[in-house]
């Protein structure tokens, strides 16, 4: 953008073409409030560094220091977004965040049925099926079913937990480490833990 | 209960409880619009000027039609231009002139720079 | 702070608290959604109203009604979250899953009633 706040960017899809309706709302929007002197264009600027520093190779990293670590691994269940803090991943406002250990007995999944509730500040933005009406549905209904179409099967004897978020509370599910990598770097280990992992739609695995 | 109460006490947002088929594993790269619309989501509610509950409240409000009709961060720009004109921090006017020069701006700006590359 | 962690063991004695400052709650306690249908705006979605779940833990701090805050209101008396713990036979009466299968889901103290 220019000091002045004009952005003269064009939807990457739309190339050569003139924007669509609601990018010229979007950018008319933002352009008055920051007229009228009630966001700086600089804040707008700046959220957005935020938003891509935060993607699912910082919650690989978070969970691959939770294995390596069973101290960190402790305070990151006890306390999410205090842990993350200490490796510098900051919150908005009032959110907290409740770590869920997948165990032998547990595993967990993500969903809002509500809205898209998700661990942005960690993963970054959702997928779009995680937003879209089938995940948002059958999640609390059929877990077992949704899971199996990611090609995750979960044993009888495992118990589903579906977290629904409804208020400042986000998810982040600490998937199991894969056996056999006891001699495996913190880095290899963040490298098998995917996004997918972290919503509990999948497992970690050894490729 | 009856049917005309049930659009009422049920948002059209709320996918609890419903029937769907199958999950599309769809992803799209976010477009710069769709990430400056959830930058200024973020701004707006540091400011508390639109928070993150008054946003979910009013794509909400938006009703089935344009829920269903509108993507993602279109719903949210929407709302946003809503809840402005409730809070009087801009005008349907304000709103509708300054979406024209953004547009002829646009124009402009695409019109030379297809003239240039015709040049170069 | 989830749990309520650092809290004092011994308080001092004949400190008042502002009203609602305690949880009504504590976990284990079994509880029950009420069965009300707001309109407007809400966060306790339909398929929990009226069903009976388990505290699996106390949310804190106290937080003000996020159904409040979808109109515009950011203060007022804040009460205390719960993540209640649903068994999704109790949900679903057809569910095909395992009896053991849970919903998590947090609810603000005054959807709650004693079960």
């Amino acid at each position: 953008m220019n000091p002045h706040g004009h952005d003269h960017a064009r939807s990457p899809d739309a190339g050569d073409a003139m924007p669509s309706y609601y990018e010229i709302m979007e950018t008319s929007v933002r352009e008055l409030l920051v007229e009228k002197q009630l966001i700086s264009a600089g804040e707008i600027r700046r959220m957005l560094e935020v938003m891509d520093s935060r993607t699912p190779a910082l919650g690989s990293k978070l969970v691959a220091r939770a294995w390596v670590d069973p101290e960190f691994r402790a305070r990151l269940l006890a306390n999410g977004r205090a842990a993350c803090e200490e490796l510098g991943i900051s919150f908005f406002e009032d959110t907290q965040l409740i770590v869920l250990e997948n165990t032998d007995k547990i595993h967990n999944l993500l969903v809002c049925t509500l809205c898209s509730c998700y661990p942005r500040e960690i993963l970054g933005l959702p997928p779009d099926w995680y937003k879209l009406k089938p995940y948002r549905v059958r999640a609390v209904k059929e877990p077992r079913a949704v899971l199996a179409e990611f090609g995750t099967v979960i044993p009888d004897d495992v118990e589903v937990r579906v977290n629904d978020s409804t208020a400042m509370v986000r998810y982040l599910v600490l998937p199991q480490r894969p056996p056999h990598t006891e001699n495996f770097s913190e880095e290899q280990l963040a490298s098998l833990v995917t996004r997918d992992a972290m919503i509990g739609v999948a497992r970690a695995t050894v490729p | 209960m009856t049917q005309t109460e049930n659009l009422l006490q049920r948002l059209p947002t709320e996918m609890g409880g419903l029937d769907a088929g199958p999950i599309q594993r769809v992803e799209h790269e976010y477009a710069p619009w769709e990430k400056r619309c959830h930058a200024l989501a973020n701004v707006l509610d540091i400011h508390k000027i639109i928070s993150t509950e008054e946003k979910r409240r009013g794509v909400e409000s938006l009703g089935s039609e344009i829920d269903g009709a509108l993507t993602y961060y279109e719903r949210w720009i929407v709302a946003f231009a809503n809840i402005l004109f409730q809070k009087q921090l801009l005008t349907p006017g304000e709103l509708a002139q300054k979406m024209d020069q953004v547009e002829a701006r646009w124009s402009r700006d695409l019109q030379k720079e297809r003239t240039e590359r015709v040049r170069a | 702070m989830s749990e309520g962690l650092g809290r004092a063991l011994k308080p001092l004695p004949n400190i008042v608290k502002a009203e609602r400052e305690d949880p009504l709650f504590k976990a284990g306690d079994n509880v029950k959604i009420a069965m009300r249908f707001p309109i407007g705006h809400f966060r306790v979605p339909n398929y929990i109203r009226g069903k009976r779940g388990r505290v699996e833990a106390v949310i804190e701090p106290p937080a003000v009604n996020n159904e409040d805050e979808g109109f515009g209101r950011n203060a007022g008396v804040k009460r205390h979250y719960y993540r209640l713990a649903i068994p999704l036979t109790e949900l679903w009466p057809k569910y095909g899953g395992s009896s053991n299968d849970g919903l998590r889901i947090e609810v603000f103290e005054t959807w709650l009633e004693r079960s």
